[in-house]
């Protein structure tokens, strides 16, 4: 069974995936942005876990 | 000498070359019911298997997780819409609806995850079916 984590990360792998071929025209503007968009996705997920964790502490 | 709007109009064909062919419209449609079909239909292989790949593992570990299946008569508006972005991921979610797959609930977190995997994948292959019109149409360069 998939880990919350795991899931993010899978998540935001086929996620960006998908926008990285809609969203450019070339090959090497595709890699770049997927990978963008994958560092985006997972470190939003971090800072809005650490948020949630002050929060209730 | 072309008046300035025969030369937009000139522009806008030059553009959309394949505008007024019937391929377009394949290549949304094929896009949507099979995750990646479009751009295969195009040529673009790599991006079809790629394309696959993301939508369908997307599609799998929602019904791993137990992510709820919409159906849009409940007459709450979250299932119409959660049925609206589901209904993006074409065939598998047909398949998805007459095998009974996924649940019809979602009990947990991690299904509740699964819920929004689903609803994301179609989404997503919308997206993409969309782009596999741009290429066969012209709008989007390669």
């Amino acid at each position: 069974m998939l880990s919350h984590f795991s899931a993010v990360l899978l998540f935001s792998l086929f996620a960006s995936v998908v926008f990285g071929i809609t969203q450019r025209a070339e090959p090497k503007m595709m890699v770049r942005f997927g990978a963008y968009c994958f560092v985006l996705f997972v470190a939003s997920v971090i800072v809005a876990s650490w948020v949630m964790f002050a929060i209730k502490h | 000498m072309p008046t300035p709007a025969q030369q937009q109009a000139q522009q806008i064909s030059q553009r959309i070359p394949g505008e007024k062919s019937s391929l377009p419209a394949l290549a949304l449609l094929l896009g949507w019911l099979i995750p990646g079909a479009g751009h295969l239909l195009l040529g673009k292989w790599v991006r079809a298997l790629l394309l696959f790949i993301s939508i369908f593992g997307m599609y799998l570990i929602g019904l791993a997780l137990l992510g709820k299946i919409y159906s849009p008569n409940t007459g709450d508006i979250l299932d119409i819409l959660g049925f609206a972005g589901q209904l993006g991921l074409g065939l598998l979610f047909a398949f998805a609806h007459w095998f009974g797959w996924g649940a019809t609930s979602a009990v947990n977190t991690l299904a509740d995850y699964g819920t929004k995997f689903l609803v994301v994948g179609g989404l997503l292959n919308l997206i993409a079916a969309v782009d596999a019109h741009s290429l066969a149409n012209g709008r989007k360069a390669s």
